[in-house]
């Protein structure tokens, strides 16, 4: 059972259940618990060899055990999703815990990566059960349907769950190279149904200047 | 309401989305209804609807950027959105604020000030590295920490101002019993017997409003662009017309001098 204690310690109780959770993230625990690092996220051979080639790299730990353990990273704000079996795509190094039942994988982004700087592909997330991600102050949840699409920064992107295409808008013109673009020159279009994950916050993105 | 469940405490869409408001202390939302807003590059996250981002130095602007923008040196700093939707605007995590101008004036440290709307006139400060908004309407400010809106006269501290409304422009305040006399020399030469780091203040007099950020760390200063080298500019490094001064010697009056200047050399 996931539950924010404030915003930024995620605190996990169990009863002899497990859960993935970004190596080194423990903060503090009670009752009995133990750790064990999971190669490859537990994603089994096919999933170590597909990370180290995308480039798209996670360490977890299998946390197992009665009692309560908290996680941090960093003081970054922690924000749960939870899924009832539809697929959660986030990037790993935002990702801090998922319930052990819960399948972590790669998938490829084109160029909304490319254009966050976080390379070409991301993690996903899918099954039935709880996942916390991270994000650079408290990230804002938005609805996309299909009368409503929404359009988002690749900087603030954080996350995204649902039945969604994402399609990349450019807006580099002959004015952008004069200098005097609109500071929006890289956009991501979300279009169907799910909901969107962004933070208050961009990283610094080829996109940030033009 | 929603069918995931738990999926973070609330989830927006571009019903529940406040209309010129925070959704929290970070983010706050901007409906645009056909109308414009200026706003500082890169600082939008995410929006629905149709809108367009034009950087404010293109021609189809010129008249909007005549008439609310005044600052032709640092207009490459800002975009004008306009269109119909909902804009997320955040900037770097920092706590975000609107406030309201009434015909009046504020002044903003210019790394702060994110959005605006164009019923406002942006004019740049005579202090250099601050921004004036007059006239009348909304504006989106950021701040490393929740602001603190205090009366004058006050002395603050440098790193703590945001900016100030309706009140004459502050002078500095030094505590000069600690920095003068034989031993306020030797410590500013030599650091020891400690410096409190606050023997330099702002002072603000008269009636008005001061803004200030509960941290002391300055957010990155957006240029403001620079100002005609005239006689007379603050800032300009243009030539002085009083009796000149020698640039980077500033003494106080009883501090320890370098010798040349004892021996009136």
């Amino acid at each position: 059972m996931f539950r924010l204690q404030g915003s930024k310690v995620l605190a996990v109780d169990m009863t002899g259940d497990a859960v993935k959770a970004k190596n080194g993230s423990m903060v503090a625990y009670d009752g009995q618990m133990a750790f064990k690092k999971m190669s490859g996220g537990g994603e089994g051979l096919r999933g170590m060899v597909t990370r180290r080639l995308t480039g798209e790299q996670m360490t977890m730990m299998e946390v197992k055990g009665h009692g309560t353990c908290w996680f941090a990273d960093r003081a970054s704000e922690i924000n749960l999703v939870s899924l009832q079996g539809d697929k959660l795509y986030v990037e790993s190094s935002n990702l801090l815990a998922t319930d052990a039942g819960l399948r972590t994988g790669t998938s490829f982004t084109g160029m909304r990566g490319a254009s966050q700087g976080n390379g070409l592909f991301t993690t996903t997330v899918e099954g039935h059960g709880q996942a916390a991600i991270m994000s650079d102050g408290p990230a804002v949840v938005l609805r996309v349907s299909s009368q409503y699409p929404l359009t988002v920064d690749p900087g603030a992107y954080v996350a995204h769950q649902g039945n969604l295409r994402q399609s990349f808008q450019s807006g580099v013109t002959f004015r952008t190279l004069m200098g005097e673009g609109g500071g929006e020159a890289f956009q991501i279009r979300f279009e169907g149904d799910g909901l969107v994950y962004v933070q208050p916050s961009e990283r610094n993105t080829i996109a940030g200047d033009v | 309401m929603s069918h995931y469940p738990g999926a973070g405490p609330t989830v927006y869409d571009p019903m529940t989305l406040p209309s010129d408001d925070n959704v929290n202390a970070y983010t706050f939302c901007v409906e645009l209804k056909g109308s414009q807003w200026f706003l500082q590059k890169g600082k939008m996250i995410a929006y629905y609807g149709q809108m367009e981002f034009n950087g404010v130095g293109q021609g189809r602007l010129d008249r909007l950027v005549r008439t609310s923008f005044h600052s032709p040196l640092h207009a490459s700093d800002w975009v004008v959105a306009e269109g119909s939707g909902k804009m997320l605007l955040a900037d770097r995590a920092f706590d975000v604020n609107s406030y309201d101008l009434e015909d009046g004036n504020l002044t903003i440290r210019s790394g702060n000030l994110l959005a605006f709307q164009p019923s406002l006139a942006l004019k740049q400060s005579i202090v250099p590295g601050f921004l004036t908004l007059i006239g009348t309407g909304k504006f989106v400010a950021a701040s490393n920490g929740p602001v603190v809106f205090m009366e004058p006269p006050i002395r603050v501290d440098p790193q703590a101002l945001v900016g100030w409304a309706d009140c004459p422009s502050p002078c500095h305040h030094y505590d000069h019993g600690y920095m003068t006399g034989v031993m306020g020399g030797l410590r500013a030469l030599t650091g020891l017997g400690g410096a409190s780091g606050e023997e330099h203040q702002f002072e603000f007099v008269g009636a008005g409003t001061v803004l200030l950020q509960s941290t002391e760390t300055l957010m990155a200063e957006q240029a403001t662009g620079a100002v005609p080298p005239d006689a007379g500019v603050p800032g300009s490094g243009g030539t002085h017309t009083g009796p000149s001064q020698v640039a980077g010697a500033q003494r106080l009056p009883g501090q320890l001098g370098d010798l040349q200047r004892r021996f009136g050399l």
